[in-house]
């Protein structure tokens, strides 16, 4: 019976979010291609991150070294490439995440299958794989198909697929390893961006601003109506990089993850970058000049016009309404 | 200290109208305008200043058409020593792993104590190059990177993660970064550096020069689509006061103020 | 015959749209408004070498040539008019002058400041009294031993707030009509040399514009340029050059207009489709693209014709100036017109680049002054 194997992220004791969208994942493509769901966790201490997420697979293994308590993609790919060689599992799974990212074109090229990073959905006919995946700044989907393989890697999406609970009956085992730090590179430690004076994360209502605000003197304008309507600022990338606001303002899989009751997006393009950390927002507007705009496909209302014009005039409005 | 920086010329596309061109499977680009990718542009930054540190010579490469020697030029006005264009007309249909073959095949005689990359392409967002690159070379590398201070041997670099946390790794060089955008802030050439480079040469090489006779395609578009809405937007109209006037009553109904 | 654009060219125009796009198009509504100097604007431009495109490196320059400068003027005015004229009168109305008429010594002292930004340029031309009729002026200098002494005023001088060098026009000889009139480089700081008011104008607002005054104003005898009597010369000589800059600069305003133009209509519906699927609109959008297609090109062939070494393309100069402001007014209006009453508002770019046009018309000759030249050259 064929494999499909998907490797648990976790960080900090913690098991990441995209490792139960990558389990559900799995749990599709094994019942598709009838095949049995292995969940891989490298770590240290494992007990707790092995309960979590008891039920979710077929089977559990488990490489239990002080070495794999922080990730480092080159100890990672020690273990990992002596595994996948030995098991030759049909697809093997991975977060498009820093994590994933950082391994995962390194394991398959060293182990030299195909791999294909960053994918929306995957579908597999008659052993035939092809891909989803967003192009040319997410104005487009592309469907990919990959050359003809044995075993595959891939690196997921997060958010596209749903965390789903499951009951399967999970066999765990456990693999020694040999595997040690390599000197080339070493983890050093975690560096926490220095918390600020307003925590995005905590407030009701968050206007989120983008490039196309043009330049650091409008961030006024946006404060003005963040303070009428009782909200706060925050940002996307791009404003972040220029230096116009603090690292710990920004919205996003690199920066933080909100779920407020109203998130506004004023001059924000709508990069799924950016789009990960506010869609969990009950209600979303986006404003933005251009109504082509990635960001309209998460908005509930979308007003496509000049900024400049409408906020001011929002301000007054609410302000009358309040 | 000698640097290899990858680059990449791209369609600007976030600003603009894309659409699918005839075959399905690319969009017409007579109407967009092209550039450096945004995080090679970073990358590029980032090995100049460690050049105007340590000394050493940058060499800056890319796979590309003909015009990718516009791209290659700014390049070299803007610090860069070297150019090569390895000549993408010669190589059919790429990915992200077939571009980190030619790559490595193309700088199999150059000396280097680091390679950067961007950490991601805008037009086809692989992220695969530099780390695939890496692996190819078998060197380290650390991607998404936001800080590095290097020496001779080793670097200290910080890698970004998700939710604003870092990761600080010790690397010992040669070593691949791909490089993420706000690291530093790229310059703009002065018209000197412009004079200067218009005049240098650039290596170019095609499939005769590229010895490597098993390079492989991982992936091929079978065809391009705008991506279904996951949600059904309703867009408020009329002038700025209409809409947002519109708008302070969906607020004001939804009780959010 | 080739069309296309060098190397060295085409990087300038990329490199410079960049900057012009970031840096400079989004100050250019703020300073419109409060006709503040971009000092910061003007400090980049300077390390980047555009404040001495065409001046050779031996004196600090970038030592590009004129169709560079026309390239750069565009896509510097295309973000913001103001920009483009500050930087055309460093350059073209102050450098050049300085560059093609001053002695060894003075292009040591004065092109190095004027290209590394230390200090701006201006020229001293217009007077209350004197405008497209440059041998009315009034000022006067008299030779009293070492110095001239010049006595007069002049009106709506660029960068006349922020210069730090001005090129003077003045009698030395009034009997001798225009062949009398002498140039001089005045330093800022000289006795006797002041600011009167700072001019509201209607378009480039943020120029620095204001009045000169000197009064029994000591200048240096070796801060006269060229020989004395040589002024009516030296200032139509560098007009010449000036003419591609200001052509130049129809361009770039044009082409903003356009830019606007274009992406309003494909975004504004009216009669229940967008407004560019209208004739009336595309016979708009397709008069202003031939117009400034043909604005540019006679603009790049008079700078061809400085480059190609042709002494003399007064008539070259003045049909791209005349025919490019010509069509920047028309332009701006018809993309004012597109915008309806929207271009009317403040709130529009379109507003500001059709105020920005008109001065087009009016400085550095006026069109009628253009014309003069051109048939004047066809009746010789």
């Amino acid at each position: 019976m064929s494999e499909i194997y998907t490797l648990i992220e976790h960080r900090q004791g913690e098991i990441r979010d995209i490792s139960f969208e990558l389990l559900s994942c799995g749990r599709k493509l094994a019942e598709k291609t009838n095949s049995n769901l292995t969940a891989l966790i490298l770590g240290h201490n494992t007990e707790n991150l092995v309960g979590k997420i008891k039920s979710q697979a077929h089977r559990i293994l488990v490489i239990d070294s002080e070495v794999f308590k922080d990730y480092n993609s080159e100890s990672y790919q020690l273990a990992l490439s002596d595994i996948i060689k030995k098991a030759n599992p049909f697809i093997t799974l991975m977060g498009h995440t820093a994590f994933g990212m950082d391994l995962c074109p390194a394991l398959a090229t060293q182990l030299e299958i195909p791999f294909t990073t960053d994918c929306l959905d995957i579908d597999v006919v008659d052993n035939k794989i092809t891909v989803t995946r967003q192009v040319y700044d997410g104005k487009l989907n592309a469907k990919i198909a990959v050359r003809d393989n044995p075993s595959y890697l891939f690196t997921v999406r997060a958010g596209c697929f749903l965390a789903e609970e499951s009951d399967l009956k999970t066999e765990i085992a456990n693999i020694d390893t040999s595997v040690t730090e390599p000197d080339y590179r070493k983890f050093v430690e975690y560096i926490e961006t220095p918390a600020g004076d307003v925590d995005i994360t905590k407030s009701d209502v968050v206007i989120g601003i983008g490039r196309g605000i043009k330049e650091q003197e409008n961030l006024a304008m946006v404060e003005e109506f963040a303070d009428a309507i009782g909200g706060v600022v925050a940002c996307s990338r791009p404003i972040v990089d220029a230096d116009w606001l603090p690292k710990d303002r920004q919205v996003g899989s690199s920066g933080k993850t909100i779920k407020p009751k109203l998130y506004i997006a004023v001059g924000i393009s709508g990069a799924f970058q950016h789009v990960s950390g506010m869609k969990g927002a009950e209600t979303i507007i986006a404003i933005n000049k251009d109504p082509n705009a990635p960001i309209f496909n998460e908005a509930d209302y979308g007003i496509a016009d000049d900024l400049f014009k409408v906020v001011p005039v929002l301000k007054e409005k609410v302000m009358e309404l309040k | 200290m000698d640097i290899i920086v990858c680059i990449k010329r791209v369609p600007q596309t976030a600003e603009a109208d894309v659409t699918i061109d005839y075959t399905g499977k690319e969009i017409e680009k007579d109407r967009l305008s092209f550039d450096m990718n945004e995080s090679d542009s970073y990358a590029l930054e980032e090995a100049v200043l460690l050049k105007e540190k340590f000394g050493g010579e940058i060499t800056v490469i890319s796979l590309g058409h003909q015009d990718t020697e516009d791209t290659l030029r700014i390049a070299l006005a803007k610090g860069a020593d070297n150019a090569i264009r390895i000549k993408a007309e010669d190589f059919d249909e790429l990915d992200g792993y077939k571009t980190a073959q030619i790559i490595k095949a193309s700088i199999s005689d150059l000396n280097f104590d680091l390679i950067f990359t961007g950490c991601i392409a805008t037009d086809d967002a692989y992220s695969q190059v530099g780390v695939t690159l890496a692996e190819l070379l078998d060197i380290p590398h650390a991607s998404l990177v936001i800080f590095i201070d290097t020496s001779e041997k080793r670097a200290h670099v910080h890698r970004e993660l998700e939710g604003g946390l870092m990761e600080h790794l010790d690397i010992s060089l040669p070593a691949l970064c791909t490089i993420q955008t706000g690291i530093n802030e790229p310059r703009y050439a002065s018209l000197i550096a412009i004079r200067r480079a218009a005049k240098k040469e650039i290596k170019v090489l095609g499939k005769e020069e590229i010895k490597d006779e098993n390079i492989l395609l991982n992936t091929q578009i079978e065809e391009l689509f705008i991506p279904p809405k996951t949600k059904e937007v309703e867009f408020l109209t009329g002038s700025p006061g209409e809409s947002a006037g519109k708008l302070a009553n969906i607020f004001k109904e939804k009780g959010l103020i | 015959m080739n069309f296309e654009l060098t190397n060295d060219q085409k990087m300038l125009q990329s490199e410079v749209r960049k900057f012009a796009e970031n840096e400079l198009a989004p100050l250019a509504p703020e300073i419109d408004i409060s006709g503040e100097f971009p000092k910061e604007s003007i400090k980049k431009l300077a390390e980047l070498g555009l404040l001495g495109i065409f001046i050779p490196e031996k004196y600090g320059g970038s030592e590009f040539d004129f169709v560079s400068l026309a390239i750069a003027i565009e896509e510097i005015s295309r973000a913001c008019a103001s920009t483009g004229v500050i930087v055309a009168v460093n350059n073209s109305l102050c450098g050049y002058p300085i560059l093609q008429f001053g002695t060894e010594k003075q292009k040591q002292k004065y092109l190095p400041l004027l290209s590394s930004g230390e200090k701006i340029g201006a020229i001293g031309i217009t007077e209350p009294n004197a405008g497209s009729d440059v041998a009315s002026l009034e000022s006067t200098a008299v030779l009293d031993g070492d110095h001239y002494i010049l006595n007069g005023a002049k009106r709506f001088i660029t960068n006349g707030t922020e210069a730090g060098i001005f090129i003077v026009f003045a009698y030395t000889n009034k009997e001798l009509k225009h062949k009398g009139i002498s140039a001089f480089i005045v330093d800022r700081d000289t006795p006797g040399f002041s600011l009167g008011n700072h001019e509201n104008l209607m378009g480039i607002r943020a120029t620095g514009n204001c009045e000169l005054i000197f009064e029994d104003c000591k200048i240096p005898k070796e801060n006269l340029l060229g020989e004395e009597g040589q002024g009516f010369y030296i200032c139509m000589n560098t007009l010449d050059v000036s003419r591609i800059d200001i052509g130049a600069q129809a361009v770039g305003i044009s082409q903003a207009a356009l830019d606007e133009a274009v992406k309003y209509s494909k975004e504004r519906v009216a009669f229940g489709k967008p407004i560019c699927k209208f004739e009336m609109i595309q016979n708009m959008l397709a008069e202003m693209a031939t117009q400034i297609h043909a604005a540019r090109m006679l603009v790049y062939y008079s700078a061809w014709c400085k480059d190609a070494g042709i002494k003399r393309f007064s008539k070259e100069a003045a049909m791209a100036k005349y025919y490019a402001a010509n069509i920047a007014v028309d332009v701006t209006r018809k993309a004012v017109q597109i915008f309806g009453g929207y271009g009317y508002s403040k709130d529009y770019t379109v507003e500001r680049l059709y105020r920005d046009a008109k001065i087009l018309e009016l400085y550095e000759g006026t069109s009628e002054i253009q014309k003069v030249v051109i048939a004047s050259e066809l009746l010789r």
